[in-house]
This record gives C-alpha cells, structure tokens and sequence, in this order.
C-alpha cells in the first residue's frame, strides 16, 4: 500500500544526523525513567537508522551502493562525533543493531572522500576511541564487536602503530588465553593483523620492542599449556620472521639458544600441527650461515635424534617446498 | 549407553567445586540466559548423538546448573577435533562467531565455547528430537507427511530468511542440519561453512579467510603459501553476484532437502555419490531424473503446490530461484500458519524412538559409536573422541618413529635451562627413541583396534567427507573431473559388456538354428525383441557416453585454465618466499 502522500525520501545527511540525535538522547533517557514505550520507540528509530546506514554503504538485495551517497554519509557521519557516540552507546543496543553499527564502522574505514580516508583522520586525532575498542575485550557482551571494529581500525597504518606501541599491546597476551574460544579467537585475529599487515611498522615495533615482547611471546605463548594458543602463536611466529620485513629480527631470534629450545621442543609435541609450523620456524635456525657456537653446540649434541626425526618427518599431502626445505635442513645439520 | 554412563561418573567433578568457574564467567554470555561454565569438568557426558568428520556431538548434562533441576542443565556438546588436518582455524572460528552473534528462534545458537586439549567443545541448546535425518530414518524412511514437511521447510524457511538477511549463507542445508527440539520447536544448525558476505568484504588482510569464505578451499597450513598482506579487494557487483549465487545456493539445497524429507531419502541418493555428483552437474539429465523420481515413487502422494514449489528451488538459474522470503509466501506454505507448535509433537515425534534409544540401536548395530567416551576419563585434558584416531590411522602409525622423548640440551658445558629442566634425567643419557610416550602408546593401541575390526571404514568416512566438503573447490575439481573419468569408463565398460552379450545371444541364437528348425520358430521373435532392447540400450549408452566425454572434456579444459592460473600465483608466491628465505 503506497501513501498518497509520499514522504520525501531522506538523503544520506538526514540518516546520519538523526542516528546522531537519537544517540544523545539515549544517553539522556538512560538517566532519567521517562515511560519505556518512548524509550522503545527511539529505539526502533534509532535501530533503523542504523540499518539505512548499511543499506546506503553496502548496497541492499536490489541495489548496489551509490559512491556519491556514501560519501555524503562518510562526511556527515565524521563531521561531528558519531563515530564516538556509536562506539559508547554500543553496549546500550540490541544485538541485531550492535551488528548493524559494527558492519557501518567496518565500511566507513575505507571510504574516501576526495582521496582522502576520513575515517583515518578522525581516528588520529580520537586515538582513545581505540583503548576504548581494545579493552572491549575484557566485556563479553561487546567484545566481538568492538573487536571487529578494531581490526577494521587497524588497517589504517597510523593507528596499527597506536595500538602497537601503546600500552595495550601486553593485554592481548591475556586476551588471547581467554577461556570463552570466540572471544580468545577473535582477540589473536586481531594480534595477528597487528603483527603482519604493516609490514615496515611491525620490523620497527619488534626491533624496539624485541626483548619484552619475545620473552611474553616465548614464555606465555608457545609455552602454554593451551593447545589453541601454542598452535596459534607458532603459526604467528613463522609468519612474522619468514617476512622479509622482518630479516634483523628473525636473524636475532634464531641466533639465540633459549629461543631454539623452545622450538625443539615444539617439534616434539604432541599435535602434528604444531610440529609442521615448529619446523617452518626450526629450519631458520638451521639454515642459519652464521650460528653462534651454543646454537652449533646444541644442533650437534642432538644431530643423530634429529636426522631421525627427520626421516620419520611426512606431512599428509605431498608439498615439494616442504620436502626440498626438510632435504636442507638435514643437509646443514648433518654438515655441521 | 548405560556403560558410556558409567564410564564418564568419574570425569564429574563435585557440583561444589564446578560452581566456582561457572561464577567466573557471571558477566557473559546474554542477560536472561543462565550462564554456562567454560570447562570440561563442569560437564557430564551422557552419551554421543551424532557424529561427522571432524567432530562428535554429545548429549551431556552442565552439572552447576544441574541441581537446579531445569531443562537448561541438559545441552549438546560438539567436540570438534582441532587437530584434524581438514578443520582450519580460520573456518572454526568463523562457526564459532557466527553462532555467538547470531539470535533468532529457528537458529541453533551456541551457549559457549572453549577448548578441552586439541578438541572445541561448542555448548548448545539440546534439541531432545535429534536432526530430521534421524527422524527420517527411525521413524518415517518414506518420508512425513506432506503437512509435516510443510511445517519443518517454514520454520527452516524463516530461519533462512534470519541469515539471509545479515548476509550470512549457510552453505550446508540438508535434514541433517534441522534439528527438532521435544516441543516441536525446529532450529538451523551447523555452521561450519557457513560464510558471512560481509566478512568476506572485509577480511582483506587475510587472503585464506577470504578465499575460504568464497568457497575456494582453506588453505594449508604452511607459511611458504601465505600471500601474507596482498590486499583484497572486491567489487561491490562481484560481491553481489557473490551475494546472489551464495543465497541463491541455499535455496537449490533447501529444494533438495524439501525432497529428502518428502522421500526418506534425498534425490539421486540411490546413484553411487560418483554418479550423483555427475547428474548433479549434468542439468539436462538431472532434471529429467528427478522429476520421473518424484513421479515414480510418489506420484500422487504430494500437491501440486509442493511440486511447484521445490521445482522453483531447483531451477537451474540460480537468478531464477525465489529468495526466502518469496518462498515463504508460497501457496504450500499456507498452511502452517495455522497448525500449532505441537503439531510435530503430536504427527512426528510421537513416531519415533527417543534420541537415547536411537543412539543405542546405532550401537547394537556397531555402527560407528566407537570408545569416544573412555578419553574423558583423564582430568578433561586429551579428552574425547579418539574418533579421529580411526579416521587418522596413518597418521598414528607414522608418529611412532616420529616421536622424540627428549632433546639434549645441557651436554658439552652448556648451561643446566631451567625451561629443560622438567625433561626426565634419564632421557638425557638414553635416546628413548622407540619408546613412544605413554599416553601415545594408548591412543595408538584404541585406534589399531578399531582399525582391526573395521578396516576400511575410517577410510570411506573420509572420503564421504571429502565428496560432501563444498569448500575445496579445486580439490573438487579434481575430484569431479577423476569422477567423471570413473563414471565414463564404467559406462564404456557397460557397453562392451551389453555388446558382448549381445554378440553371444546373437551366437547362441545361431547355434541353436542349427539344432532344429522349431526351436528357432519359438524363439525367434522373442529373440529379436530382446535383441532390439539391448540394442536401444546400447545405443542409449552410446549417447550418455558421448555427453560425458564431452563433459570430461570441458572439465579438463577448465582444469587446465586452473592450473595455469595456480602456476603463475605458485611463482610469484615461491619468489617471495625464497627471497625471504635467503638470509643467509
């Protein structure tokens, strides 16, 4: 049934504006009781507008979006605090909406406006937005959304450095080993992303931070009792130090005996999984031109467990890199 | 089941000490649910309900809540093997988020989720009817009733509608995804490949997670693949016709599961999955078959307004194909409005074996309850499922010569490392190499006897998982393509065959000329009849192989194009990696 009177359709601006207003007044209403019918009513309201928001950015079942209008809604929406209001009143949402906002936030992190990446430049000058979105983790209501966002943040590389650097950054060893799997997932998603995407931010933040950060990631990581977190971690590890990028820090990391410990043991473990990414990592050291004499020394004194371990050493499907990489690395160990 | 029972009251911790961990967590989870514990202690295992490649699905009982006597105590407890080398990570957690952020009442979600050693134990809503394939098959092997079936597909209808609309595609309908609670209450569940447009738009760092919800197949876990950063991009029309085809590709399966639950059985399941496979990739004959199956076997046992509506769902047009929503306002859905909740109860359930006698039939039959149940014994930690062991025998043999008890770390004036120091002294002197730890000698000797009771049967679960996986795509067409070739030379095979009997018949018929002339009189006509059949037959085969190859060759173009495309990615890969390698 169409109205004899249709209503001017609201253009981009009109939704943004009004999500804004109906999340001040959220915050107005939270305090005092004023009747749950209208507080219910608003929230519908506001529900929906958020809704609009994602239509108008990814496009709906019919339409696909239009760049003009997402870019009056990427303006408007960064013009003023939205970003801020959405991020705080989050928790206050209900979850089809929470979901709703967190896909807006995503989307908004990459529009640009005249070639520009707004989202970027509001985030730099609203750096604690971010603590606010890590420390999310610590709330199960919110944390996979805010942790969704966050990793959609981190993608602008000013603000991957920010959570880098920031104090923060010793949390996700914590984060990471939380009980609840979706949530502790989700947490080394984001780790992950933080220690892989920027490439020339990561070698910096590893070279100045290499001490701390490998003996948390050697002691609490790929020791852990946690079958996930070690096999996660080993992953990470060989991914961050088989970067080029990352050349000085994996050359510091396999010259260190204690480091090849950990990794020899990790070749031994119990889960086939684990062993297969210990070795991506192990036969760094090995392939090593310049090993100092206890690396040698431990190499040598288990020269013949290793060769045999070696032998025995078969991943489920055929892989030649794997096969020529395990061919070398007995070379080197049988030479040496 | 009474064993399995028995065998896990040791695993029970006291209700006293589990309520502890359950307290911890009071700030999870949504607000009015109760608030489910994260480990395996606070749990009971009561017996397995089901079980799939990777994992096992357990009927158990959440012992803090359990004094409270409510329904909410008892769950469904799905252990999935993590170290299982088909389940990747990403894909894991993916399921996992995907059940936690997703709320709607014809949608299975989980309570919580946490890791018990190498396995995830999903926590969820116990649904006390089991799936409709169990349904289907100790109840109702020709199918329900068409009213039932109505209002089985409506609530799966609305549940798709659910997803559909966040953008999620559940890849996996089939009755063995639709579970029935002992209310009557119909829920979704598995989402084990279930993909989120939206996550594929934005997981551009990394390229697994995104090709992985594309349906392109997980990746391995080997670093030297990562294209580790290359960004990746979309465009919204890809997306979009990415969006259509995933939806598009729910509906085609719901059409299907409208027929296995209308038939007992899912189209073409009478087919070796070799063939099945083939027809369901050969448009022209698959249609043909299905509808003179839905003819033969049932032909006036359901509506016209069934049959149009499962023929829109399997339109070949994935464009063509309804959405939900328009499939939920079809005629044959009419009906359901009206029928009450317990309207399943009354029609469906009050026909089948409760899920406990279901199981324990399963049993007595020896199919595949193996000693899922004796691992939890040890504290929770290598719990559960040694189900894998069978299914990765291989791999258990392999690591007996694998496993190395202990390196040398403190020889030749090496500094006593503290981190070394929990390796037995005796290790050090003595090389146990043969000696595999105790804990593997266990799991070896459960899974070389299961190994030796049924030997072929690991493997075959195997592949049944490999022919159901819709992930890998170039696995499948690899698969598809080496099935094509099975299928063709068997057909090439068949006709020789008909044409040798042929030749003999015609033989014989000659020899039997030379006997006497009345013999031949009788059976002359006969003869020819028979001969003419086979010829047509023969003829008909021609044909079908004719199409096939013709097919086979498509396939291999097209296999070939992969190919070329997967070389050139391999080289850009392997230069990266090899210059991240040489750093020596």
């Amino acid at each position: 049934m169409k109205g004899l009177f249709k209503s001017k359709p609201r253009t981009p601006v009109d939704i943004v504006r009004q999500t804004r207003e109906g999340l001040v007044q959220l915050d107005l209403h939270s305090g005092s009781r004023s009747g749950d019918a209208k507080r219910e009513e608003k929230m519908t309201e506001l529900s929906k507008n958020i809704r609009d928001m994602k239509s108008i950015l990814y496009g709906n079942g019919e339409s696909e979006p239009v760049t003009e209008a997402c870019v009056q809604l990427t303006q408007e929406f960064f013009r003023e605090n939205t970003l801020r209001l959405l991020i705080i009143h989050l928790p206050k949402l209900n979850l089809e909406t929470r979901k709703d906002a967190t896909q807006v936030v995503a989307n908004l992190q990459r529009q640009q406006v005249s070639s520009k990446i707004v989202a970027s430049e509001y985030l730099e000058s609203n750096k604690d937005l971010l603590d606010i979105l890590i420390l999310g983790y610590e709330n199960m209501d919110i944390a996979l959304h805010y942790g969704a966002m966050l990793r959609e943040c981190i993608r602008h590389q000013s603000i991957a450095r920010y959570v880098l650097e920031s104090e923060h950054m010793k949390k996700f060893f914590d984060y990471i080993q939380l009980p609840n799997f979706d949530i502790a997932s989700d947490a080394s998603a984001t780790f992950k992303e933080l220690l892989t995407r920027h490439k020339a931010t990561v070698a910096e933040f590893l070279s100045n931070n290499y001490d701390w950060f490998f003996e948390e990631f050697n002691s609490r990581l790929l020791s852990s009792t946690n079958y996930i977190t070690k096999r996660q971690a080993i992953k990470l590890l060989g991914d961050m130090l088989l970067d080029r990028s990352n050349a000085a820090v994996m050359m510091r990391y396999v010259s260190s005996k204690d480091n090849l410990m950990i990794l020899m043991n990790l070749l031994r473990d119990s889960s086939k999984n684990i062993q297969i990414e210990a070795f991506h990592v192990f036969k760094l050291f090995a392939a090593n031109k310049n090993k100092p004499p206890e690396v040698v020394n431990i190499l040598v004194t288990n020269r013949s467990k290793l060769l045999r371990f070696f032998a025995g050493f078969k991943i489920d499907k055929e892989d030649e890199q794997f096969e020529a990489d395990k061919e070398q690395v007995i070379k080197e160990i049988s030479a040496l | 089941m009474l064993r399995a029972a028995g065998l896990f009251a040791p695993a029970a911790s006291p209700p006293s000490s589990a309520m502890a961990p359950a307290n911890n967590v009071s700030n999870g989870g949504s607000e009015e649910e109760a608030r489910y514990p994260l480990n395996a202690e606070s749990y009971r295992l009561l017996c397995k309900i089901g079980s799939g490649v990777s994992a096992v699905v357990y009927k158990a009982v959440c012992l803090p809540l359990g004094s409270s006597s409510s329904s909410s105590a008892v769950v469904a407890i799905k252990a999935i093997d993590l170290e299982r080398s088909r389940v990747d990570l990403d894909g894991v957690r993916r399921e996992a988020k995907a059940m936690a952020l997703l709320s709607h009442r014809n949608v299975l979600r989980a309570h919580c989720s946490f890791t018990v050693g190498s396995h995830l134990w999903v926590v969820m809503p116990f649904m006390g009817a089991g799936s409709l394939h169990s349904i289907l098959r100790h109840g109702f092997p020709g199918g329900l009733p068409e009213p039932c079936v109505a209002v089985v597909l409506a609530e799966t209808l609305r549940a798709l509608c659910y997803l559909h609309g966040q953008g999620r595609i559940h890849r996996d309908i089939k009755a063995g995804n639709i579970l029935v609670d002992s209310d009557g209450a119909v829920k979704l569940a598995d989402f084990g490949v279930s993909a989120s447009i939206y996550e594929t738009m934005h997981a551009s760092a990394s390229a697994s997670a995104a090709t992985a919800a594309l349906g392109l197949g997980s990746s391995a876990s080997c670093c030297f693949n990562d294209v580790a950063g290359t960004p990746y991009w979309m465009a919204p029309e890809v997306i979009h016709s990415h969006v259509g085809y995933g939806i598009k590709a729910d509906i085609w399966s719901f059409g299907i599961t409208a027929l296995e639950l209308a038939h007992g059985r899912p189209p073409l399941s009478h087919l070796p999955p070799s063939k099945s496979m083939l027809m369901r990739i050969t448009s022209r004959v698959r249609l043909e078959d299905e509808e003179s199956a839905a003819a033969s076997s049932s032909s006036n046992k359901f509506s016209r307004a069934f049959k149009d509506m499962v023929s829109a769902c399997l339109c070949q047009e994935p464009a063509k194909r309804p959405s939900a929503e328009k499939l939920l306002r079809h005629p044959f859905f009419k009906a359901c409005s009206r029928r009450s909740k317990d309207f399943l109860v009354r029609n469906v359930l009050a026909a089948v074996p409760s899920i406990e006698e279901r199981c324990s039939k399963d049993d007595d039959a020896g199919n595949d309850l193996c000693g899922c149940v004796v691992g939890a014994r040890g504290g929770g930690a290598r719990c559960v499922s040694p189900c894998r062991r069978h299914a990765a025998d291989d791999d258990v043999v392999g690591v007996k010569n694998r496993r190395i008890s202990g390196w040398n770390f403190n020889e030749d004036n090496l500094e006593l490392d503290p981190t070394t120091t929990e390796e037995p002294a005796a290790e050090k002197r003595c090389v146990p190499f043969e000696n595999p730890v105790v804990e593997l000698d266990d799991s070896d000797s459960t899974g070389d006897g299961d190994r030796r009771r049924r030997p072929s049967h690991g493997d075959e679960d195997q592949d049944h998982g490999k022919a159901a996986e819709v992930v890998g795509f170039k696995e499948q067409q690899e698969v598809v393509t080496r099935k094509l070739m099975a299928v063709l030379q068997s057909l090439e095979m068949q006709r020789d065959m008909v044409t040798n009997v042929l030749e003999r018949t015609a033989g014989s018929f000659d020899g039997g000329g030379n006997g006497g002339a009345c013999g031949e009189s009788v059976t002359g006509p006969r003869q020819e009849e028979r001969e003419e059949m086979l010829l047509g037959y023969v003829r008909q085969l021609e044909h079908r192989v004719g199409d096939l190859r013709m097919e086979v060759e498509e396939e291999m173009a097209w296999n070939a194009r992969l190919e070329k495309m997967m070389l050139q990615e391999k080289e850009i890969n392997s230069s990266q990696a090899s210059a991240g390698n040489s750093f020596s």
